[in-house]
C-alpha cells in the first residue's frame, strides 16, 4: 500500500515539473509535436540549437538531448516518441564508442524508467537493465529511485528555465591548443545496439522519417577511425541514409574559442555548427 | 554472488528455507554445497585455491595435535607457509615483483622475473587468516582439531563471512555447526532485521557516498581543496556503511540459521582516541592482530622502545594485508605512528587536559571524538588514494582549504547529507541514549514496523541498485 502511495504521488509531481532534465525528457516523449527532432547525448543537448533549425527549415524543431546518455537511452525514447506521432526528420548525433558494450549505458536507463509503465513500446530496452528489472518494476517506487530531489527542485524552483526548445547553452571558451588523440583502439561492440539501431534505420526507412545521421567535430586530430562510428556510417550506407560526419573536424570550427571543452562547442560555436548541419540537411533535401 | 544483488536473496531464501526443512544430519553439507556455489558465482576457478588451503589446514590440525615437541611446531610452520604463500602468490606476487624490478632499474638491471596476469581471488585475505587462525589455535591446544573434513571445509567456506569476515575463530564457530538449530521466530526476525539496517547502510548511504567520491578522488586534480576534503569526510563513511553494512549482513544471516558470529563493528566513529577506535573497527581483524602477531611479538610485556615497535609493526602488517600497494602500508605507519604517539605523548596530553577540558566533561567527549575522526580521514586519504603521489597531492590541496564545493549533481550531494545525517542520529541514539527509547525494537508493534517500513522504502528511493561490489571484497 506504501509503495503504491508513494509510488502515484511520485508520479504525479513527476509529471508537474516544470523544468530540469527529466521535464524535458517528458516532454520530449509526451508532449513534442516539432517536426524535426535533434537527439543525442550531450553533444547534441549543448551544441544543436534548435532556433537555427526553426528559421532556416521553416519548420518546428525541439532539441531531445540528454547530457550522460548513450544510443540505447536515444532509441528507446524514439520509440516513445514514434509510437506518438511521427516528426518530419529526425537527427542523431552518432558517437564514438556508441555500440561499446559496457554495463553503463543501461544502468544509464534509470532516467527513463518512470515511463515504463505506460509505455510498452520502451519496456523490451527497459528491461534489460538487469535479469531483475521486471522484478524490481513491480514496485510503484522504484521507477522513481533517485529521483526524489530532483523532482521536489523540479517542482519548486522558480525562474526561467536553462534550456532554449531543450538546447542548453555552454559559455565557457577553451585556453588550450589542438591535441592528438588515439581514438582507433579495438572494443568489444554489443550486439544489442548495433541491432538497435539497424531496427532504427528500417523504422524511420519504413515509416517515411527522413533520418539524419551526423558526428560534431572535436577540438582534438585522431577521431573518426573509431570502429563504432565505422559501423554506423556503413549501416547508413547500406540504406541509404545521410552521414554527415564533421568527426575530423569543420574548417569554420578550428579555434579554440568557439569550444567550451574538446567535446563541445560554446554558444557561439554553436550557431556555426547548427547553420553548418542545417546547411547539410538542405543539401540533401 | 554480491548480497546487494536480487541473485542473492533467491539464493537466501532458498538455502534458509532449506536449511529448517532439512534433518539436522545433513544441513552441514546443504551449507557446505551453497556456500562452493556462493563462492563459485564469482570465479569459479579460485575454488581450488580454497580447496588447497583448506585440505592443507586439516591435515595440519590433525597432524599437529598428534604430534609431540618439536614436530608440533613443524607441522604449524608448514601450514602457516602454505597458506601465507598463497596469499604471497595470488596477491603479493606483482607487487614484490614491481618493487624488485623498480630497484634493479636503480642498477641498470632487467628484471627478468615475469609479472603474473592473475585475479585477485575474492577475499582471500579474510579465509586465509580464518584457517590461520584455526592451526594456531590447534597448536596452542585452545580448539581440538576438527576430524570431519566436511564440518572444517564450512568452517573455512561458511557463505556469510567467506568473503570479507568477520574472521571467526574456531572456538567460536566450529562446534556450532554441530548443534542443531530449530526456527525461532524471534531470532529469524532479529536476523532480517539487522539484514535490512545492513542493506540500509549499503545501497542507501555507502554507495550513494560512492558516485560523489569516485567522482572528485579519480579526477583530483581537477577538484578544488574544498571537495577533496568533502569527499575524504565522505568516504570515511562510506568505507564504514559499506564494509559495516556487508558484516551486519553476514551476521543477520548467520542470525536467521541460529548462528552466531562475533561483532565487528561498534560504531567506531565515537572513539575517543584510536587506541579506542581499533577496538570498535573490524574488531575480528584487530583481534587477530592482536591474539597472534602482537601476543607472539611479546606485546607490552616487553622494554618500552619494543612495544612500541610491537604496535608499529603490527598496523604496518595490518596495512599491507589490506592490500598490495604502498598507499595501505602508509595508512598502516600513520595509524601505527598514531598509536605510539598517543602512548608517548600520554602524560603531557593527561596535565594539558586537567587544566581546562576535564572540568566539562562533555566538551572534553566532543573534541576527543572529533579528533580521532579527523585523525581517521587523514588516514583514509592514503587508503583510498591509487598512489602515494596522489595522496600527498590530496593532503597538499586539502591543506589550501579553498576552491568551490564539487555539486554538479545536487541530487547526489544532497542524498548523501542526508545518509550521513540519519547514520549520526541512528548512532547517536544507539550510543549515548539506548536506553532512552527505541524505535527498531519498540513494543508498540506500529511503530517497530513502520521504522522497518521507513528503511524498505529508503531503500527503494534512495538505494544505489548498481553500486557494485563491496570494498573489502578486493582484500
Amino acid at each position: 500500500m506504501a509503495d503504491f502511495a508513494i509510488g502515484s504521488v511520485l508520479n504525479h509531481f513527476y509529471g508537474t515539473q516544470k523544468k530540469g532534465w527529466d521535464y524535458r525528457t517528458k516532454y520530449s516523449i509526451e508532449n513534442t509535436t516539432a517536426n524535426v527532432l535533434l537527439v543525442g547525448s550531450s553533444r547534441v543537448q549543448q551544441q544543436y540549437n534548435p532556433t537555427f533549425f526553426e528559421d532556416r527549415l521553416h519548420t518546428t524543431c525541439y532539441n531531445a538531448g540528454r547530457d550522460g546518455e548513450t544510443f540505447l537511452y536515444q532509441y528507446t525514447l524514439l520509440q516513445g516518441v514514434l509510437n506518438r506521432y511521427q516528426p518530419k526528420a529526425i537527427v542523431l548525433e552518432c558517437e564514438n564508442n556508441m555500440f561499446l558494450k559496457h554495463p553503463t549505458s543501461y544502468e544509464r536507463l534509470s532516467c527513463l524508467l518512470p515511463f515504463y509503465k505506460n509505455h510498452a513500446e520502451m519496456r523490451p530496452v527497459l528491461e534489460k537493465r538487469s535479469p531483475f528489472e521486471k522484478l524490481k518494476l513491480f514496485s510503484q517506487m522504484y521507477p522513481y529511485n533517485s529521483l526524489l530531489f530532483k523532482i521536489v527542485i523540479g517542482n519548486i524552483s522558480k525562474g526561467e528555465d536553462e534550456d532554449i526548445k531543450g538546447y542548453v547553452p555552454l559559455m565557457g571558451a577553451l585556453q588550450e591548443p589542438k591535441r592528438q588523440v588515439n581514438f582507433d583502439k579495438k572494443y568489444t561492440m554489443d550486439s544489442f545496439k548495433i541491432q538497435l539501431f539497424t531496427q532504427l534505420v528500417q523504422q524511420c526507412t519504413s515509416k517515411h522519417i527522413k533520418l539524419y545521421l551526423t558526428c560534431s567535430p572535436y577540438f582534438s586530430d585522431g577521431y573518426g577511425n573509431d570502429q563504432s562510428l565505422l559501423l554506423a556510417k556503413q549501416i547508413a550506407t547500406k540504406y541509404t541514409v545521410p552521414f554527415i560526419d564533421l568527426s575530423k573536424g569543420h574548417p569554420l570550427l578550428q579555434q579554440s574559442n568557439l569550444y567550451d571543452d574538446t567535446a563541445h562547442v560554446n554558444n557561439i560555436g554553436s550557431k556555426i555548427l547548427s547553420n553548418i548541419i542545417v546547411d547539410s540537411l538542405l543539401q540533401y533535401q | 554472488m554480491l548480497f546487494n544483488s536480487f541473485h542473492f536473496v533467491f539464493f537466501f531464501l532458498i538455502v534458509t528455507s532449506a536449511y529448517f526443512i532439512l534433518p539436522h544430519k545433513y544441513r552441514w553439507l546443504l551449507l557446505l554445497l551453497s556456500s562452493c556455489y556462493f563462492y563459485m558465482a564469482f570465479v569459479p576457478i579460485y575454488i581450488l585455491i580454497l580447496g588447497f588451503t583448506i585440505v592443507v589446514d586439516y591435515f595440519a590440525g590433525i597432524l599437529i595435535e598428534n604430534a609431540q615437541g618439536k614436530k608440533r611446531k613443524l607441522y604449524l610452520i608448514y601450514s602457516l607457509v602454505a597458506n601465507i604463500g598463497v596469499l604471497c602468490v595470488f596477491k603479493y606476487y606483482n607487487f614484490i615483483n614491481t618493487n624488485i624490478g623498480f630497484l634493479l632499474k636503480g642498477f641498470a638491471v632487467h628484471n627478468p622475473i615475469p609479472y603474473l596476469s592473475i585475479l585477485l581471488p575474492i577475499g582471500l585475505s579474510f579465509h586465509t587468516f580464518q584457517a590461520m587462525s584455526y592451526t594456531i589455535e590447534v597448536y596452542r591446544g585452545h580448539q581440538k582439531a576438527e576430524r570431519h573434513f566436511g564440518i572444517y571445509s564450512l568452517y573455512v567456506m561458511f557463505y556469510p563471512q567467506l568473503v570479507a569476515g568477520p574472521i571467526e575463530r574456531p572456538q567460536n564457530l566450529l562446534y556450532q555447526f554441530r548443534q542443531k538449530y530449530n526456527f525461532d521466530y524471534d531470532r529469524v526476525v532479529s536476523g532480517l532485521k539487522l539484514m535490512l539496517w545492513g542493506i540500509f547502510k549499503k545501497l542507501v548511504i555507502a554507495d550513494r557516498l560512492a558516485i560523489y567520491v569516485n567522482a572528485v578522488y579519480n579526477n583530483s586534480h581537477h577538484h578544488s581543496g574544498l571537495s577533496l576534503l568533502v569527499a575524504t569526510i565522505f568516504f570515511a563513511f562510506q568505507i564504514y556503511c559499506d564494509f559495516s553494512g556487508y558484516s551486519d549482513i553476514a551476521i543477520g544471516a548467520s542470525r536467521v540459521m541460529g548462528f552466531t558470529l562475533m561483532t565487528n563493528f561498534n560504531r567506531p566513529y565515537f572513539s575517543k582516541s584510536i587506541a579506542e577506535f581499533w577496538k570498535r573497527w573490524h574488531i575480528s581483524l584487530s583481534t587477530w592482530f592482536k591474539d597472534y602477531l602482537y601476543i607472539s611479538l611479546g606485546g607490552n610485556k616487553v622494554s618500552i622502545p619494543r612495544w612500541y615497535l610491537n604496535l608499529f609493526i603490527v598496523f604496518l602488517v595490518s596495512g599491507l594485508w589490506h592490500g598490495a600497494n604502498f598507499t595501505f602500508i602508509a595508512w598502516g605507519a600513520i595509524n601505527g605512528f598514531y598509536l605510539v604517539f598517543a602512548l608517548v605523548t600520554q602524560k603531557y596530553r593527561n596535565k594539558a587536559n586537567a587544566l581546562f577540558l576535564d572540568k566539562i566533561p562533555v566538551l572534553k567527549s566532543t573534541v576527543q571524538i572529533g579528533c580521532t575522526f579527523l585523525l581517521c580521514c587523514f588516514a583514509w586519504i592514503f587508503f583510498r588514494a591509487t598512489s602515494m603521489e596522489q595522496g600527498w597531492y590530496i593532503v597538499h590541496k586539502i591543506s589550501s582549504f579553498s576552491g568551490p564545493i564539487y555539486h554538479e549533481n545536487a541530487s547526489i550531494l544532497l542524498f548523501s547529507i542526508f545518509g550521513i545525517l540519519f547514520l549520526i542520529l541512528v548512532e547517536t541514539k544507539k550510543e549515548f541514549f539506548d536506553t532512552l527509547f527505541t524505535l527498531s525494537n519498540h513494543h508498540n508493534w506500529i511503530i517497530r514496523n513502520l521504522y522497518y517500513c521507513f528503511l524498505i522504502i529508503a531503500i527503494i528511493l534512495a538505494g544505489v541498485f548498481d553500486g557494485g561490489e563491496f570494498i573489502y571484497f578486493q582484500f
